[in-house]
């Protein structure tokens, strides 16, 4: 067989054959330096590609499901300085699509194992794996700036967005990408050129108020919510926000007839000032939360951890509390308590552990018990074996305390005549879990490669935002190309040259750590910001650690931040700066108490806008987070509308791959299906004709709930809106007849 | 437990093993499909690195079998996209070679090598798969095939990819798959919150999928399909001319002979239709198999596969064409004549 490699950059080869041969032969003596890569080997791309391939650096963010192809396919085509990052670790439910790994990789590094395995593919390639999180302060603007091109594979939002802010500041092109089961999403992100990934508003990350998920779930994610905060409560860290007994501070319970906090009814005003003294309650309740909930773990392992103790405190005293609160149940239906007694008279014991491994059957109420008692003697025993104030982190692919939630999840659905769930699906819900398979990985991977050819030779405007989806459009394309190539929005608050939010916040109720934790970090993704009201230039929040810890207990208010006043922040690290607009709102029982505006025209503030002048600066900047890929908190709630407040939310993290989607035609509605029952909107239809009206998707898909395992699930991201043409529909435009 | 998997094909329960490794997916298309995958038996003939990409997916997936089958030695050209074989496999048979690497990727998947030509299969031996999937055969060698799959129901898919260039045609006879219709109702109107709850409806259907000589039939210089050419670019009229290349010269195009070859595409070209739209710069993009092109295809066709053996969703009927300048993907019906 002839070999034909070359080495180093000759870049024409002859045809004629003993010229040939000669040369082969002599080649064949150098074997060590032979690299037959793609672009190691002349003729098989043009030749101004294979030497863009040949010298250009990359860095790929995330080892996961897309990471692991991306990887492979880069180095088989010849790329061969590379780099990795991923702080994850290999879980046994990854192996079905990150092909790099196999069962002995389990609980290593998802890098440093792709790495190796990608090196078995071309021993040539130089690549550099760092398990570590993107977020990091390791990397900041001057490790970007090494790359010629990053191409991110990651399962949340948080590192995305983070990714993205670096990569504006770096002005490095970025192609990003996401998948969530079926679909798959690869887009260009390239500074003055295109739209960023904060361009666009997200979809919000599903959250609920403390009064639902404490006193009325009607829902079975509710419930799992609260089973997940029972957890913490009892066993991990034990969170603000997180409180599971009821909630007398109920706006709700006290419209007439509330009850206070010592359960008797009793009449309440329902103004607002009246009620001040539930409202200081519940101040205290967050303020001292820690103390509060310290109470219920004491007297959980006071009680020794007693099975039915527990359970009735939590599925019978808690409940009769709540019936109390009469107001609640006039409009709801109320709900029953159950008896520890009566559900396991005594003896329990028997097939217990066998009920726990059927993942796919709706327990009983009774084996739900059973549950609830095994998974409690598994988890506080692992639990006192714990040193000092360490506590357990609770992860879905920890049997126990997984069963604990479904277990507890299912009870208090019962309770309140909730459907119940099987092991499996509580499991999605509770873990976000995005479904996620190797063949849309592979074809997403594969497109953000060929796409990444497109970037080395600068061919911008073939750059297009690229959709993978199940089923074809009406113009029988599945993997559909976007029409057109968005620039950036220029009242983008990450990209914009002078970025600005309003940020509509209840300034009542809303403190100042509660600025900072929930919407600048949380939800905004700055990584340990600066504020400063613009009209007085005093400090709000500092970087430095104490200087304004006096303020963050306060409220708002407190500190005359109303309606109007204008907050400039600054991330040091990020390079970010950003001016928020505060609009006062008067927060009701199921709001949120904040939430952002990306676009800060669509309110007006009462000052002027223009006013928010800053030097600038004309790029993003970066930004934030510190979860990077994947693990940590994943939080995704879009900067853009986001919102939560004492939340609760379900967010969480997992795993790996992910996502995505949105978009176009008839998919959208898919999309929106699933999302499901949060807030179905309808996809802008410009003019496009869609199929029927029915729409057809994968039901499986419905399931995912919103978010995810690995990113946010659904509709996580949302097409790139084309602000500009609204005609742009790829489907629109492609489809003439 | 990976030996019982021999006789496993009619257990009814999943294991624990497979639960947890194949949970992500399990949540995709659910319990029932996973379990049709565990009782399928794959044929993947031409092991270059479109096969390669079509092995791996279909193993990760659980399917019961895949044969490996390829006759061809590795070459220096597979290095740009066939990850199973490794270096020092060089100048060995392509599907031994890749068995090492494709067993890794899931234990629980038996996999064989077969050596022999493809040519010198005969009916019986496609008969022992539900699928059979080909890469790299002339024209004549996937009809002839397909004319076999097809008298003994087992459905066959022919693919390729030339550079970054790629497609398939599904020849599935008559299928019959569910797909869940949903429907959004409005269940409640309250206030300000629109309550909408999706109704999903599994419903089956039958499809009719037209064997490859409908393919070889088809004529992509009628006037009726110039239109569509140009709308959907120039695709379906490369595959034509790469076909007819292989026709005539008993092989693809090589990077060895680049120019040379080049030359011959253009005449080719210029013959079938000249002035077309399919201009010399998608010429320059099909020389050997490359990685990230390859990926996408394998994914897609491997993707056609989990459809066929789970029968869930539709299969796309029935021309798959995938565009690397746009990496646009679609879909040509390709009717019998």
């Amino acid at each position: 067989m002839f070999s034909n490699t070359c080495t180093g950059g000759v870049t024409f080869f002859g045809f004629s054959v003993s010229q040939f041969c000669n040369f082969i032969s002599k080649i064949r003596k150098r074997k060590t330096y032979i690299q037959k890569m793609a672009a190691a080997i002349n003729g098989v791309f043009p030749a101004t590609l294979q030497e863009l391939v040949k010298k250009s650096k990359v860095l790929v963010v995330g080892a996961g499901g897309i990471g692991c192809e991306v990887l492979k396919n880069l180095v088989l085509s010849g790329f061969t300085d590379i780099e990795i990052i991923d702080l994850d670790t290999i879980d046994l439910s990854n192996l079905n699509r990150q092909f790099l790994f196999h069962r002995e990789h389990v609980g290593k590094s998802k890098a440093r194992v792709a790495k190796e395995s990608a090196l078995s593919f071309n021993p040539d390639a130089k690549i550099t794996a760092y398990h570590d999180s993107v977020t990091s302060t390791d990397y900041g603007v001057n490790f970007f700036k090494k790359f010629d091109l990053v191409l991110s594979a990651l399962d949340n939002r948080a590192a995305r967005n983070h990714v993205n802010r670096m990569c504006l500041n770096a002005d490095v092109p970025l192609i990003e990408s996401g998948t969530a089961g079926y679909n798959g999403q690869v887009e260009l992100i390239k500074r003055g050129l295109t739209q960023c990934y904060e361009c666009t508003p997200k979809d919000k990350q599903r959250s609920f108020p403390g009064c639902t998920i404490r006193n009325t779930p009607s829902e079975p994610i509710h419930c799992i919510v609260w089973a997940k905060h029972l957890f913490n409560q009892l066993f991990g860290e034990s969170l603000e926000d997180e409180d599971i007994s009821p909630d007398a501070a109920d706006p709700d319970a006290k419209e007439k007839d509330g009850a206070d906090g010592n359960g008797e009814p009793k009449d309440d005003g329902k103004e607002k000032g009246e009620e001040s003294k539930e409202e200081k309650e519940a101040k205290e309740d967050t303020a001292n939360g820690n103390i509060l909930r310290i109470n219920t773990r004491q007297w959980a392992k006071d009680c020794n951890y007693d099975a039915g103790k527990l359970f009735n405190k939590f599925f019978n005293e808690d409940i009769t509390y709540l019936l109390r609160m009469s107001n609640l149940w006039k409009t709801r239906k109320a709900p029953v308590p159950v008896q520890w007694d009566t559900l396991l008279p005594e003896g329990s014991s028997g097939d217990q552990k066998d009920v726990a491994k059927q993942h796919h059957k709706v327990w009983s109420i009774e084996e739900c018990a059973q549950v609830f008692a095994n998974s409690l003697k598994e988890l506080s025993a692992a639990f006192l074996k714990l040193e000092g104030d360490d506590t357990l982190a609770w992860d879905k692919d920890d049997q126990p305390a997984m069963d604990f939630v479904a277990a507890c999840a299912n009870v208090r659905s019962h309770i309140f005549d909730i459907e119940r769930k099987s092991r499996f699906e509580i499991k999605s819900m509770a873990g976000n879990i995005i479904p996620a398979i190797a063949t849309t990985n592979a074809i997403t991977a594969g497109i953000s490669v060929m796409r990444a050819f497109k970037v080395l030779e600068a061919k911008w405007e073939q750059c297009k935002a690229v959709y993978a989806r199940l089923r074809p459009n009406a113009r029988n394309y599945f993997l559909v190309p976007d029409a057109s190539l968005p620039g950036p929005n220029p009242n983008c608050h990450v990209c914009a040259s002078d970025p600005a939010i309003t940020l509509k916040i209840d300034t009542k109720r809303m403190r100042i750590k509660e600025l900072r934790d929930e919407v600048l970090v949380k939800t905004l993704n700055m990584l340990n910001p600066d504020v400063t009201v613009q009209s007085n230039g005093s400090i709000l929040i500092s970087s430095e650690e104490g200087e304004t810890e006096s303020n963050e207990g306060k409220l708002l208010s407190e500190l005359n931040i109303v309606d109007g006043v204008i907050l400039k922040c600054d991330d040091f690290f990020q390079n970010y700066e950003l001016s928020i607009i505060i609009s006062h709102f008067d927060a009701e029982r199921d709001e949120n108490l904040f939430e952002v505006v990306a676009d800060a025209s669509q309110l007006k503030p009462k000052d002027e806008q223009t006013e928010v002048v800053k030097d600038k600066e004309d790029e993003p900047k970066s930004a934030k987070k510190r979860s990077a890929n994947g693990e940590g908190d994943s939080k995704d709630d879009g900067p853009s509308t986001s919102k939560r407040s004492r939340p609760t939310e379900v967010v969480e993290e997992d795993d790996d791959d992910c996502l995505v989607i949105e978009e176009d035609e008839d998919q959208a509605d898919v999309v929106v299906v699933a999302t499901d029952k949060l807030s179905v909107q309808s996809p802008p239809k410009s003019g496009s004709k869609r199929k029927p009206s029915e729409v057809i998707e994968d039901e499986d898909i419905t399931e995912i709930l919103e978010s995810s395992d690995d990113e946010p699930a659904g509709p996580t991201k949302c097409k790139r809106s084309r602000l500009d043409d609204p005609s742009s529909n790829p489907v629109a435009v492609i489809s003439i007849d | 437990m990976v030996v019982d998997m021999d006789t496993s094909e009619i257990a009814v329960e999943l294991t624990e093993a497979e639960n947890e490794l194949y949970d992500r997916q399990i949540r995709l298309w659910g319990l029932e499909s996973q379990k049709r995958l565990r009782t399928a038996k794959i044929l993947i003939a031409g092991l270059c690195g479109l096969g390669a990409e079509i092995t791996k997916n279909i193993i990760l997936s659980g399917v019961n079998s895949v044969k490996l089958l390829d006759d061809k030695n590795v070459t220096e050209e597979d290095f740009c996209s066939q990850f199973l074989a490794p270096r020092e496999s060089l100048n060995t048979n392509r599907a031994e070679a890749s068995l090492t690497r494709a067993r890794a990727l899931n234990p629980m998947v038996n996999i064989s090598a077969d050596h022999e030509p493809l040519k010198e299969k005969a009916s019986e031996f496609f008969g022992q798969f539900d699928v059979v999937v080909v890469n790299g055969a002339t024209n004549e060698e996937l009809l002839r095939i397909d004319t076999i799959c097809r008298d003994l129901g087992v459905k066959f898919i022919a693919t390729d990819v030339w550079g970054t260039f790629g497609f398939y045609f599904a020849s599935l006879q008559k299928h019959s798959y569910v797909e869940d219709v949903i429907k959004h109702k409005v269940v409640a109107n309250s206030e300000k919150k629109k309550k909408y709850e999706t109704v999903s409806i599994p419903t089956q259907r039958d499809v009719e999928y037209p064997g490859y000589s409908a393919w070889l039939d088809f004529d992509v210089t009628e006037p009726s399909y110039l239109r569509k050419l140009k709308r959907n670019g120039p695709g379906v009229l490369l595959l034509s001319v790469l076909q007819k290349f292989r026709a005539t010269h008993k092989r693809d195009p090589s990077y060895k002979t680049r120019e040379a070859d080049l030359e011959l595409l253009r005449g080719i070209r210029d013959e079938l239709l000249p002035n077309s739209i399919l201009g010399d710069e998608a010429l320059g993009l099909i020389f050997a198999q490359i990685s990230p092109a390859v990926a996408v295809v394998g994914g897609v066709v491997a993707q056609e596969v989990i459809k066929v053996v789970t029968k869930l969703e539709a299969p796309h009927r029935n021309l798959f064409v995938f565009d690397p300048e746009t990496c646009a993907g679609y879909v040509e019906a390709i009717e019998a004549k």
